[in-house]
């Protein structure tokens, strides 16, 4: 497992709401979350839970209106960027601190030639010429495996694994020290999506950045991240190694992600009943109107009187594995 | 590229043998006798009938309209016309360049009145400047150029002196007919220019601009901008074409002597031949400056450009030649 190393990126108590004409959405609420240097960080949840929206916020990239980051810090380097000019952080964007979108048939500009697109952030970043980025967003080019030759091509030439390359390219154009990848692969098919995982690791490894990754896909966190975020409601509900969140699944929200995902090796062993997906039942609360205590709570099955008091704190479960749960760790869990 | 604006210039062919048949048919269908109005009200009966006669209007519809083609066609003739005895052709062409200057220089009011404030609008939505622009964009549309133009003359010319209120002979003179045509136009391109930026600037690729760490200035101008040419292609191109026809009433207003002006005067007097040709006329300017925005749709965006060569390279198995005969 990788060691403590030095904090690139450190969010503190973030709060983000949407107004909206159904009321205040409270998207995120309180989030706390580190990002070592060199490390990948997994922000794992369903849709809606806020994820998409830490990312932006780092960026500061929340279409205010309608959205408004009410509290918290976001350190970057020491520094908080909630607080900085625009200026600087156009500095920042695509320089430092990159993002790769979800969906990259609409991520691209239509009428801008793909190697325009890449170059245009080697332009503003680090002062070349024309000429000089058209060779270095080549280069860019050649690294996810597209040939150069392709930089006169419109993203309408391009399918959808090669865009994605293409946004990709664009994100890692000026070698960032963080990269936010949001659900990168979500929109692929499963062997695009596997060829984009496997690149983004090696990319990782040659290039040394650190990764925040957004997904829904749990097998993505347990090939790509070190540790993992779990986030329900705006929360995050479970925070530790990748290992600890895997193996010492603590929290029920967590132990249902896990439930609904099916298990090849259990399928010949057990008997039918047993075999099936359980998904979690109910839906998510109603954004609008949080409860005050557990937002878990009205789904889990392991709800007491207890749980629907007072807010609940993460609780740390041993070497950093840290818990939004008041129940005691599940026994048998337990190592 | 080249292939597809060969097949539209060839698809205009049957639809100007159209213009010419409806406008043909219109005219001899209307009540109203040239002969008469030629001659005026003292003419006796013979003296009618010998005109017409002279003029062929006694013959059949079919042998008048060959007649007509057949001299379009073989010799580029539009015929004379019946007030002035002059080429039909060779008025219209003396008037023309006027019309199309006018048309010209009101687009250049509307694009450089209705791009911006649209923009801006859009950029700073719901904002006062915003609520501005959407009730001078209001104020414009609702204005009609009849009206417009006698109070621009009047404040303008009359009152402040600053600005020649007819004629047409310099820079001087063109402004406020610009005016006159440019602005009612202008409030639709602000309106569409408004509602097509509100559109783009949401889409994802600008958010990846922003995340690149583009400038807003470059986000609005480079990466929104560009993928709002399409629909303001089209209202400016549409604009053109209503401004040939709305250049009757501006050209009227200010004394202009251009075609729209020609093409009033004619219709008071029944000259046919002056009335066909100018409809004809417009209506090839019309269709050019259709083919000429679709065009400029494929240097917009690329996607079209691809479509047309595909349209362009399926046109290779068909025999050209046989729909020019």
């Amino acid at each position: 497992m990788k060691k403590e190393s030095e904090i690139l990126l450190q969010i503190r108590d973030l709060s983000v709401e949407y107004q909206t004409e159904d009321g205040i959405v409270k998207a995120v609420n309180g989030i706390d979350l580190n990002v070592g240097k060199g490390e990948t960080v997994g922000l794992v949840g369903e849709t809606g839970a806020g994820k998409t929206t830490v990312a932006l916020s780092i960026l500061r990239l929340i279409p205010d209106p309608p959205g408004r980051i009410v509290r918290g810090e976001i350190l970057w380097k020491g520094k908080d960027l909630l607080k900085e000019s625009i200026p600087e952080m156009q500095k920042i964007r695509g320089d430092h601190i990159s993002m790769i979108f979800q969906d990259p048939m609409t991520a691209l500009n239509p009428v801008h030639t793909i190697g325009e697109q890449i170059a245009e952030s080697v332009i503003l970043h680090q002062n070349l010429h024309k000429k000089e980025a058209e060779e270095a967003a080549k280069k860019t080019l050649e690294l996810v495996g597209i040939p150069k030759e392709r930089y006169f091509d419109y993203p309408h030439q391009f399918s959808g694994g090669m865009k994605q390359r293409v946004v990709i390219a664009i994100a890692l154009a000026c070698n960032p020290e963080l990269l936010i990848a949001d659900e990168p692969t979500t929109a692929l098919d499963v062997t695009i999506q596997a060829q984009i995982l496997e690149m983004m690791n090696q990319l990782k490894r040659d290039l040394g950045m650190s990764v925040i990754m957004i997904t829904h896909d749990l097998g993505i966190v347990a090939e790509m991240c070190d540790r993992v975020a779990v986030v329900y409601a705006g929360q995050i509900v479970e925070w530790g190694t990748t290992r600890q969140v895997f193996k010492n699944t603590y929290h029920p929200y967590t132990l249902g992600l896990f439930g609904s995902l099916p298990d090849m090796k259990a399928a010949d062993e057990q008997d039918f009943d047993e075999r099936r997906l359980k998904p979690i039942s109910g839906m998510m609360p109603d954004p609008t109107k949080l409860p005050d205590w557990c937002h878990f709570a009205e789904r889990c099955p392991y709800r007491t009187d207890e749980c629907e008091k007072d807010p609940i704190p993460l609780r740390d479960f041993g070497d950093g594995h840290l818990v939004r749960c008041r129940r005691c760790p599940v026994p048998g869990k337990e190592e | 590229m080249y292939k597809y604006i060969a097949k539209r210039l060839l698809m205009m062919i049957p639809v100007l043998l159209g213009i010419t048949v409806l406008v043909f048919l219109m005219l001899h269908l209307t009540p109203g006798d040239p002969a008469r109005s030629m001659l005026g009200d003292t003419a006796s009966p013979e003296e009618i009938a010998e005109l017409r006669e002279e003029l062929g209007l006694n013959d059949n519809l079919v042998v008048q309209y060959g007649r007509y083609m057949k001299n379009l066609i073989f010799h580029g003739s539009l015929g004379t016309s019946y007030v002035s005895g002059r080429e039909v052709m060779s008025e219209i062409l003396n008037r023309f360049p006027t019309t199309i200057l006018l048309a010209l220089c009101g687009i250049v009011v509307t694009v450089l009145i209705g791009v911006p404030t649209g923009i801006i609008a859009a950029v700073k939505q719901n904002s006062w400047m915003d609520k501005a622009a959407t009730f001078i964009g209001l104020f414009g549309v609702s204005m009609p150029a009849f009206w417009l133009g006698l109070l621009l003359a009047q404040f303008f010319s009359l009152k402040l002196g600053w600005l020649p209120a007819t004629g047409f002979y310099g820079p001087k003179y063109w402004i406020l007919p610009a005016i006159t045509v440019g602005l009612n136009t202008s409030a639709m391109v602000m309106r569409m220019t408004r509602s097509t930026m509100l559109e783009i600037i949401r889409q994802d690729y600008i958010r990846t601009a922003r995340a690149k760490g583009v400038k807003e200035k470059t986000v609005v101008i480079h990466h929104a901008l560009s993928n709002c040419l399409i629909p303001l292609i089209t209202v400016i191109g549409l604009q053109i074409g209503s401004q040939l026809g709305g250049a009757m009433v501006t050209e009227t207003i200010f004394s202009i002597p251009g075609l729209g002006k020609y093409l009033v005067d004619s219709i008071s007097s029944r000259d046919y031949p002056v009335i066909q040709g100018g409809v004809l006329f417009t209506a090839i300017v019309f269709s050019v400056v259709n083919l000429l925005v679709d065009i400029l749709y494929a240097y917009a965006d690329p996607r079209i450009k691809t479509q047309y060569a595909k349209a362009g390279g399926r046109k290779r198995n068909r025999p050209l030649e046989r729909k020019e005969a």
